[in-house]
């Protein structure tokens, strides 16, 4: 099994009176950005969490680079960002990096080295010596960041690692991820943020309510849901396209943005039979394309509203 | 291995790079060597003669006798340059006239010596009554100089007594001899053996000692706590749970917390030993005489003491340490872990006070049981045997005992603590955290 990074096997986590994860099963291929999706409370950080053997699941079986060992012996490979950040708040930022190292199993030396470089890499360097709460909350997610992938582990499991990052830090974070793909090793992100994935990702697994609704590389999951989609842009006659995207004999589902829309035809509807019934009812179009889906439509499609849990039975 | 080590090294960085840390590390060897220099310092600051009249009223050559008893005296300590203690001037008077000659003499005292050199520090008046009822005046500007006053009045004393005697008819030879005070020292016995050490520095020290354990070990317990809900709070924990095992972690921070309260006491002991053994260069660093400094005396501490300290001192912090860890791992707000928290000080709590009972009795029944006891034992047991004799018998059970305590305490609180660590949200009642404890 030397090709999975991370294999799950039929995992089960039930928290007191709700199922957080149920019977998950997937393969993170080595190599390569893998995306876990969902929404809020969908299991995502239930499930990394007992990749990362934080918490043990209730039945089912997790291996991680192939080794019959827990995740914990394997740190010294293994990268991991938590969702809720946190730091030593009294520490001089190089020697909490350099700290970070150390607890992978990294010689104080070396630490130290790599500390000093990532600082560097980051343009931090001359806030090694402040101390973490002198850093604003950007400059701490990516000290965090550095502290992950410090070891240069094989495998990096990042827990939502974009969430609260400004454009500018989202996109050094971004090639960092990469980067590290590049060089052959394997990172697995969660996210809610679909076009994030979209962009990034080469394989996906999408679970909603703790299992698994989507499972494959990107250019599979899109192929598999069909190009009947038609993005679309108005000019004059909104009401009468309205009308027309309403009826379901046309149009299975209407994403509506109000100036643009993306739709999906209904059954045995050719985009050109669409196209006649919009002129003729008088709607100005300034697009009518025929376009892949994107991740975010067959996340809503294949989740729906239901698909949402509210965010307070998230499992901690 | 080497993970343990990183953090017990971070946690001694972060406690001992704090000022709270240093300031309380180092003020107490300041304070003590201010409490051994400063009296000798000042002394010999004061030791200047002290310009005295003496308004003698008295009818039977009393006023001579105190001036030239006075006169012999010699300032404390300053053999060498074997100046006077007192520069005299005797006024005689009548008794009636004797309110009004003081009067004078009171005008003239207290002035600034500099500008008025016919100025006195004092006025003492001996009037006819005097040689009888022991009674005289001093008026002077240095009444509040209470070693002065002492001095004053103990010279003072033994003139009326001798006066007084010789008026008895008693050989001033006899006298002499007879008059020497009796001068007791205390000397501690263990094992048979003389230890050299007085009995009120003993006492001083075992004082001090019960003291010093139980303020440790409570400050650094109360550390452990809080940092450990500090690691929850911050969710520092998350990364580190995915590095170190939870018995790592808890044996990390106790070692570093517990380190940190050794370099402390150690730093305050070894200030103890360079005060005692060092007591004549320290003495002439601040240009006074040793002989001088041992008016406030250190307590020797005895290597055999110092090492039974040390060992009380580590068991006990592992013990309660362990135990602070695990409540703080409970909680998610140090309020709430305060609550808890008090019933581990509550325990610490009955021995810091028993120990005052165990002071004036230290081979009671109290003394022996509760330095036998573990929890009670790292206090008592150090105090108890600078105090008294202890069976080496109750030694090894006491340590034993302790070391049994800490071994299952420790694999309770790292089971509490393993999962405590991860449980945010509401506070878990004590049912739940009984069923951390039991097997999975």
């Amino acid at each position: 099994m030397a090709t999975s990074a991370v294999s799950i096997e039929q995992i089960t986590k039930r928290f007191s009176g709700h199922t957080a994860v149920k019977q998950l099963s997937f393969n993170v291929p080595t190599g390569g950005i893998f995306g876990l999706l969902g929404p809020n409370g969908a299991g995502k950080s239930t499930t990394i969490r007992m990749i990362m053997d934080i918490i043990e699941p209730d039945s089912g079986r997790i291996t991680v680079l192939g080794k019959n060992s827990t995740t914990r012996n394997l740190s010294t490979q293994v990268g991991f960002l938590p969702e809720e950040r946190g730091l030593y708040r009294k520490m001089r930022v190089a020697e909490h990096l350099a700290f970070l190292g150390e607890v992978k199993g990294m010689s104080r030396g070396l630490a130290r080295r790599k500390a000093d470089a990532w600082l560097q890499r980051l343009g931090l360097g001359e806030w090694a010596v402040k101390r973490v709460e002198d850093l604003s909350k950007g400059m701490q997610q990516k000290i965090q960041f550095a502290g992950t992938l410090i070891h240069d582990p094989e495998l990096v499991i990042l827990d939502e690692p974009f969430s609260g990052l400004d454009p500018v830090n989202m996109q050094v974070m971004k090639d960092i991820v990469v980067d590290i793909a590049r060089s052959g090793r394997t990172v697995m992100f969660s996210t809610h943020q679909m076009e994030q994935a979209e962009r990034m990702c080469e394989r996906i697994v999408i679970i909603a309510r703790g299992e698994k609704v989507v499972d494959g590389t990107v250019a599979e999951v899109k192929a598999g849901f069909g190009a009947r989609h038609i993005a679309l842009s108005f000019g004059e006659g909104k009401e009468a396209a309205e009308r027309i995207m309403a009826d379901r004999e046309l149009i299975a589902t209407a994403d509506d943005y109000g100036a643009s829309a993306e739709v999906e035809m209904a059954a045995g509807i050719k985009p050109q039979q669409l196209l006649q019934t919009l002129v003729h009812a008088g709607v100005e179009l300034t697009r009518f394309e025929i376009v892949e889906p994107s991740l975010q439509s067959i996340f809503i499609a294949k989740v729906g509203d239901a698909g949402t849990v509210p965010a307070n039975a998230e499992a901690a | 291995m080497n993970k343990i080590l990183a953090v017990i090294r971070r946690e001694l960085n972060a406690r001992v790079r704090t000022k709270a840390f240093i300031i309380s590390t180092l003020l107490l060897p300041v304070m003590m060597v201010a409490v051994t220099v400063l009296p000798a310092l000042l002394s010999s600051g004061t030791a200047r003669t002290m310009r005295l009249a003496i308004v003698d009223a008295s009818t039977d050559s009393l006023g001579a006798r105190v001036e030239q008893a006075l006169a012999r005296q010699k300032l404390n300590g300053d053999t060498a340059t074997n100046a006077s203690q007192y520069a005299l001037a005797r006024v005689t008077a009548s008794p009636a006239d004797l309110s009004h000659v003081r009067d004078s003499l009171v005008a003239k005292t207290g002035l600034g010596g500099a500008q008025h050199s016919e100025s006195f520090d004092g006025v003492l008046v001996i009037d006819s009554a005097t040689l009888r009822t022991g009674k005289l005046e001093y008026l002077g500007s240095n009444t509040s100089a209470m070693e002065s006053m002492g001095q004053l009045e103990g010279t003072v004393s033994q003139v009326l007594i001798a006066t007084r005697l010789q008026h008895a008819g008693i050989d001033p030879k006899v006298m002499a001899t007879s008059l020497a005070p009796a001068d007791l020292t205390t000397i501690k016995v263990t094992d048979g053996k003389a230890t050299g050490q007085s009995g009120t520095a003993s006492f001083f020290i075992a004082y001090i000692m019960g003291f010093v354990l139980y303020l440790t070990m409570t400050i650094y317990g109360q550390q452990t706590l809080t940092s450990v809900i500090e690691e929850k709070t911050s969710r520092i924990m998350e990364v580190l749970v995915s590095s170190l095992s939870p018995f790592q972690m808890l044996l990390g921070k106790i070692l570093g917390v517990g380190l940190t309260g050794l370099l402390q006491i150690g730093i305050w002991a070894g200030t103890i030993v360079v005060l005692t053994t060092q007591r004549a260069n320290i003495a002439a660093l601040f240009h006074v005489s040793a002989d001088a400094m041992q008016s406030f005396a250190i307590p020797t501490m005895s290597p055999a003491l110092l090492v039974i300290f040390m060992v009380f001192f580590v068991l006990g912090f592992l013990l309660y340490g362990s135990l602070y860890a695990a409540v703080g791992s409970m909680f998610n707000v140090v309020q709430e872990a305060q609550q808890m928290a008090f019933f581990v000080q509550m325990v610490m709590m009955v021995a810091f006070i028993s120990m005052f009972a165990i002071l004036k009795d230290p081979n009671g029944g109290l003394g022996v049981a509760m330095s036998i006891i573990p929890f009670f034992s790292p206090l008592i047991m150090p105090v108890r045997w600078s105090l008294a004799t202890v069976p080496p018998v109750q030694l090894v059970l006491s340590l034993g005992l302790a070391v049994f305590a800490l071994v299952a305490v420790a694999w309770i609180a790292g089971r509490i603590y393993r999962t405590g660590i991860l449980m945010y949200g509401k506070k878990p009642s004590l049912r739940e955290v009984f069923r951390w404890v039991g097997p999975r």
